[in-house]
């Protein structure tokens, strides 16, 4: 005891139980980590595949504004034009939007670029590296200058001004960047304030006047990232640093758009192996949308689930695609034979009497490997086909324009949790085929043109030639309609025996129209079909174990934690996590487990804590606390009343209490449970 | 160069500074004795800068110019000084100068005892040491001014010449310091300057085919003749009120000649319809777009040619541009649009009204509605409405609190609630204050602000659904 009494915190380790419980123990000897080798490999050239696709995505994403930027700053560093006689540092101001953990990688990709493609120096600082002007301007020296410290020995016969003789240059001196502007000659010094909210104001005026001064011997070009609003940012700024700034304004992709194009090239893509399943979809979007919007996030996300699914999960050896039985063990093999949804089909098969294949799958690891990488296969392909079978949906949303505006990413959540067949939504798409007219059909066959037609089974180029043969006979100016159009219903209203009688009539179809009317019809149809036979229930496949990672529990424990909630939890109802008897016994009257001095003294006085107002008298604190944790005798009160200011001053270290001026012996409450 | 030579082509290099150049002619010439010590001032743009070192770089006087700008600190100036004045010598002199003794300039006094090093090694010439806007010196210690003020007497030969923007007599400690003073122009004189050199009206000149009538001469003299006009009107309508130095001025000018000429570029107007342009051209003068300095200057020029066209005045371009500007704004997450209406309100509504406002059990409509029009009954007259008084701090469980009674569901207790105000708090909508400000994050005594207004907020709530203005006491009358 002596030597933890001064640490402030010291592993807890309670003396072990003669025997642990017998429902825990392991039966077996079996090594948990076999093949665990091949699995991470298998593992990493899978997402090194998927990061691939995540980079060249992100890329596409800011190509535009990312070549404008480009553009503006080798346009910047040109001679100017006669006309314009405002002389004023180039700046790009950078709306990047409030993803705030995106922008780092945004300008870095930026600076690539932009050394690529022009001859600038580009440097980013950031504000945590900026506290004030000098440790900015230091910070940028050392960047352009690199490595070299001032003590270093120049490299030979460098011209330098800083001789080691004679003075030298202060540390941040932007004589050292003259110097290196001086070897190296770029055309433009680009300079990136990166987060330039958290920059105070005055060092940001302080940095804008500098540079226009040395602007005559240094060629800068400011890029300011900016989170809010380029008027916020201006409005911070004085009008005199206003006027020594000129330039223009770039829009980074919103991150929810550039969220929806990772998702439809990863998770719903079509030629991945392992499929990140609709809850754990579903979660990664809600958090983008409802808490962070943060591309680095995403793709935590999905790496994590990748990992998780390869690292606990034996059976992921399957989705190695050179998997040889031989190298096997028959462990994997018990293993595919306990997934329920092995257990499912086999049963299926039993009702239908197949005992010898079940027999043999039962029994024959040869047989059952070959049914494996089968079935492995085919619910590939199921999978690719219900992923492309939601892309061809939401483009056929989109090229008929139908609100609400569905996005892939939710379209494929809900194909992927099987909730597509039925749908109202699928039901309404359907129905607006049926009615559509010739010209808008004629768009829609276009944008399904491009489509991947490997899986996509309808023949659109046959559609296209038939459409068009019929609106080239088309001689009216509207365009064709099909009997389901309602403009081709007209109302007639007839008095019959004194009733307003409205009938719908169908108007007489045309010859074009009816042919079109077949067409439209046919097309329905096939589609139909289409949707039908691929928008299955992912869940329902054999092994979909080994195909979906679907779970829930570690995600969110790693990607959401709920700090403050374990602990009040914890402070609240302690029985919960000690599990012993003595505490979670007796049960008050409406089933809330009430104090009992066994439990631990801080969580006593937390339950005391939470049922007072937010000023607490400790006095009375103090005769509550007692009379749980206390005994009556009289030389055990030393004891509590120690207990009891333990609890009090961990209390205060948490945070949930502070001393307070308002009264005397009072204590204020400073944090509420659920909040 | 004869010294008339010389000051006259100073003169027409900047005109309305003949006084001045008189003057420092008379103070810094080659062979006559100049003064230890000279201040000159006056306020921005006065021509201190550019006429002094013009003059002294054609007078062939060795010289050094430091920028306080550029300097850092107290001690990065004396380092630069000295540099400065060691290249100012090596120039002269052609020869390497031994630098050695003076590698390192730690104070005042070893720049003293270095400059009088180096004034001695120099056989007999006299050196102008300037420092230009001494007076906004960061980090300057306070002996600075009184110890520069005093180095041409301790040093023969060495001149100094301080550039300040008001007079320094007094904080240089030392009486009968001569002073230089560049006045503020006037409007004839501004004219006069910016005349010496008109923009052109045709950025392109007219086809020598269609106009061949029309010369370069003529079509300078054309410029000058508009612009010198243009200039009074801008002078007038604007620059008199807001920005009257020469380079806000010739910034507000500059700004609007392109968009003032273009009915004469299009061929509707000559280039001497002076009053008719006026007309056509009278909101250029009206709207304050072109004096405000911004960094984005877009020629909005679609939006002004219709207007131009119809000839009416249009809403006022900024106005516009802010719409736009706040239409093209990213979204926030769910939450974090939420979090930044929960602030609000805390901010600005009274904590004891929070019960009456987010009570759980209660209708809040109905509560709110009747509260809100007692209160403002009771005390409307005397009533700043509350969203334009300034902010309140906070503390961060009222935020919260306040953040879940507004939302319908139950909201996690995730971590990344904090991250959320974390992230805010770096993009400074939220601002922490009070005592622990500059400490623990996770202090619970920490209070906050929001930094953002009405406008904003309310714009956030619709972007949600949520009227703002419901929840705030005392209503808001929009
Ligand atoms: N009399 C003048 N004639 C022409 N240009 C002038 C005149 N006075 C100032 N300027 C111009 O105005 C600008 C600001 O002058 P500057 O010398 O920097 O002023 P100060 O140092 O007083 O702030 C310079 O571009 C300068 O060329
Ligand atoms: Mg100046």
């Amino acid at each position: 005891m002596s030597e933890t009494e001064h640490q402030k915190c010291y592993i807890y380790a309670p003396p072990l139980p003669e025997e642990r419980a017998s429902k825990r123990q392991r039966t077996s000897k079996s090594n948990p980590q076999k093949h665990l080798p091949e699995r991470l490999q298998t593992y990493r050239k899978i997402w090194s595949h998927q990061e691939e696709k995540i980079q060249a995505t992100l890329e596409e994403a800011d190509r535009v504004t990312q070549e404008k930027i480009v553009n503006f700053v080798s346009v910047a560093s040109q001679p100017e034009p006669e006309h314009r006689q405002v002389s004023a540092i180039p700046t790009g101001l950078v709306i990047a939007g409030p993803s705030i953990a995106s922008h780092g990688p945004f300008f870095e990709r930026l600076g690539r670029r932009i050394r690529d493609d022009t001859n600038s120096a580009y440097f980013v600082l950031t504000s945590g590296e900026s506290p004030n002007l000098k440790t900015l301007l230091k910070n940028l020296i050392k960047k352009a200058t690199s490595r070299v410290d001032d003590d270093d020995d120049d490299d030979l016969g460098r011209p330098s001004t800083s001789s080691k003789n004679g003075p030298k240059l202060l540390d941040f001196d932007l004589g050292h960047l003259q110097e290196w502007q001086s070897r190296n000659r770029v055309q433009s010094i680009v300079v990136t304030i990166q987060d330039s909210e958290a920059f105070d104001a005055s060092i940001l005026i302080e940095i804008v006047d500098l540079f226009y001064s040395w602007l005559d011997r240094l060629p800068f070009v400011l890029l300011f990232g900016i989170a809010t609003s380029s008027e916020s940012f201006e409005d911070r700024l004085s009008g005199k640093s206003l006027r020594y700034l000129e330039g223009q304004k770039f829009d980074v992709t919103q991150s929810s758009e550039i969220i929806e194009k990772l998702f439809s090239a990863t998770v719903a893509s079509t030629d991945i192996p392992l499929r990140i399943g609709p809850n754990l979809s579903r979660r990664i979007l809600e958090r983008q949308r409802d808490h962070v919007q943060n591309v680095q996030d995403f793709s935590n996300g999905l790496k994590y689930a990748y990992m998780s699914h390869f690292y606990a999960n034996h059976t992921s050896i399957f989705l190695d695609e050179n998997v040889s039985f031989e190298h096997l063990s028959s462990d994997m093999f018990e293993a595919v034979r306990i997934l329920p949804s092995f257990r499912r089909w086999v049963e299926g098969m039993l009702e239908e009497g197949q005992t010898q294949e079940v027999r043999q799958l039962l029994q024959s690891d040869q047989f059952l490997f070959e049914n494996i990488i089968h079935l492995v296969k085919s619910g590939h392909e199921t999978l690719s086909a219900l992923s492309i079978a939601s892309t061809v949906f939401t483009n056929v949303r989109e090229s008929l324009q139908m609100s609400p505006d569905v996005p892939l990413s939710s379209i494929w959540t809900r194909a992927a949790s099987g909730e597509m067949i039925g749908s109202p939504l699928l039901r309404e798409t359907m129905l607006l085929i049926k009615k559509i007219p010739s010209d808008k059909l004629v768009q829609l066959l276009t944008s399904m043109e491009d489509l991947d037609t490997a899986s996509f089974t309808i023949d659109i180029n046959a559609y296209r030639h038939e459409l068009a043969d019929l609106v080239k006979r088309n001689v009216n100016s509207t365009p064709l309609r099909s009997q389901h159009d309602v403009r081709n219903d007209s109302l007639r209203t007839t008095v019959v025996a004194q009733k307003v009688l409205l009938s719908k009539h169908k108007a007489a179809l045309s010859e074009q129209d009816k042919a079109y009317s077949e067409l439209v019809a046919r097309f329905h149809d096939e589609l139909d079909d289409y949707f039908t036979s691929t928008f299955i229930n992912p869940r329902g496949l054999i092994l979909s174990e080994i195909l979906i990672y679907d779970l829930k529990s570690p995600h969110t424990e790693v990607f959401q934690p709920r700090p403050r909630f374990a602990i009040e939890r914890a402070l609240a109802s302690p029985h919960d996590y000690l599990g012993c008897e003595c505490c979670g016994a007796d049960l008050g009257e409406n089933g809330e487990v009430s104090l009992s001095g066994t439990q631990p003294s801080t969580a006593i006085l937390y339950q005391m804590y939470l049922e007072s107002g937010a000023l607490i008298n400790v006095s009375d604190l103090w005769s509550a606390f007692r009379a749980i944790a206390g005994d009556e005798e009289e030389e055990s009160e030393s004891k509590t009343m120690a207990l009891f200011q333990r609890s009090l001053a961990e209390l205060r270290y948490l945070g949930l209490v502070k001393p307070s001026k308002k009264k005397t012996d009072h204590i204020a409450k400073t944090m509420w449970k659920g909040l | 160069m004869l010294p008339d030579e010389l000051l006259s082509q100073l003169n027409t290099e900047f005109p309305c500074r003949e006084t001045q150049l008189r003057q420092l002619a008379a103070l810094y010439s080659t062979h006559l004795p100049s003064p230890p010590l000279l201040c000159a001032h006056g306020l921005t743009a006065t021509g201190k800068t550019s006429v002094i070192k013009s003059y002294l770089s054609a007078s062939e006087i060795p010289y050094a110019i430091i920028s306080s700008r550029e300097c850092i600190t107290g001690r990065h100036l004396l380092e630069r000084t000295m540099a400065a004045c060691l290249d100012a010598r090596e120039e002269l002199s052609a020869r390497k100068v031994d630098r050695r003794p003076y590698a390192r300039t730690e104070s005042i006094n070893t720049l003293a005892v270095s400059l009088g090093r180096m004034m001695e090694d120099w056989d007999g010439g006299k050196f102008v040491l300037v420092f230009d806007g001494i007076d906004s010196q960061r980090e300057a210690p306070p002996t600075l001014l009184p110890a520069l003020a005093r180095f041409g007497e301790l040093i023969p030969n060495l001149s100094i010449l301080l550039i300040s923007t008001l007079p320094l007599s007094s904080a240089l400690h030392k009486p009968g310091i001569p002073h230089l003073h560049f006045p503020s122009y006037t409007r004839q004189s501004l004219l006069t300057i910016l005349n010496t050199s008109p923009p052109k009206i045709f950025p392109v000149p007219p086809s020598a085919d269609k106009f061949p009538g029309y010369t370069p001469e003529l079509a300078a003299e054309d410029d000058a003749w508009l612009w010198n006009r243009f200039l009074g009107a801008v002078w007038d309508s604007l620059s008199k009120n807001t920005g009257r130095d020469l380079v806000s001025y010739k910034n507000t000018s500059l700004r609007l000649w392109r968009e003032f000429v273009r009915p004469v570029v299009d061929g509707t107007f000559g280039t001497r319809d002076f009053s008719r342009l006026m007309v056509n051209r009278r909101h250029l003068f009206q709207l304050e777009d072109s004096v405000l300095d911004r960094i984005i200057s877009t020629p909005d020029t679609t939006a002004t040619a219709t207007a131009a066209g119809k000839d009416v005045l249009p809403a006022t371009p900024a106005a516009a541009k802010k719409a736009a500007a706040l239409g093209a704004q990213h979204d926030l997450p769910y939450y974090t649009t939420y979090l930044l209406i929960a602030a609000y309100l805390s901010s600005y509504n009274p904590s004891r009204t929070d019960v009456t406002y987010f009570m759980k059990h209660s209708d809040k409509r109905k509560n709110r509605r009747h509260h809100a029009s007692t209160k403002l009954s009771a005390k409307k007259s005397r009533k700043i409405p509350r969203h334009l008084l300034t902010p309140s701090p906070f503390p961060l469980d009222r935020l919260l609190a306040v953040f879940r009674s507004l939302l319908d569901g139950p909201v996690p207790q995730v971590a990344d609630v904090c991250t959320q105000i974390a992230t805010l708090t770096s993009m400074r909508l939220l601002v922490r204050t009070g005592q622990g400000a500059a400490g623990d994050m996770l202090d619970t005594g920490m209070r906050w602000r929001v930094n953002f207004g009405w406008e904003y907020v309310r714009r956030l709530g619709r972007s949600v659904g949520v009227e703002v203005g419901e929840y705030l006491v005392g209503g808001v009358d929009v």
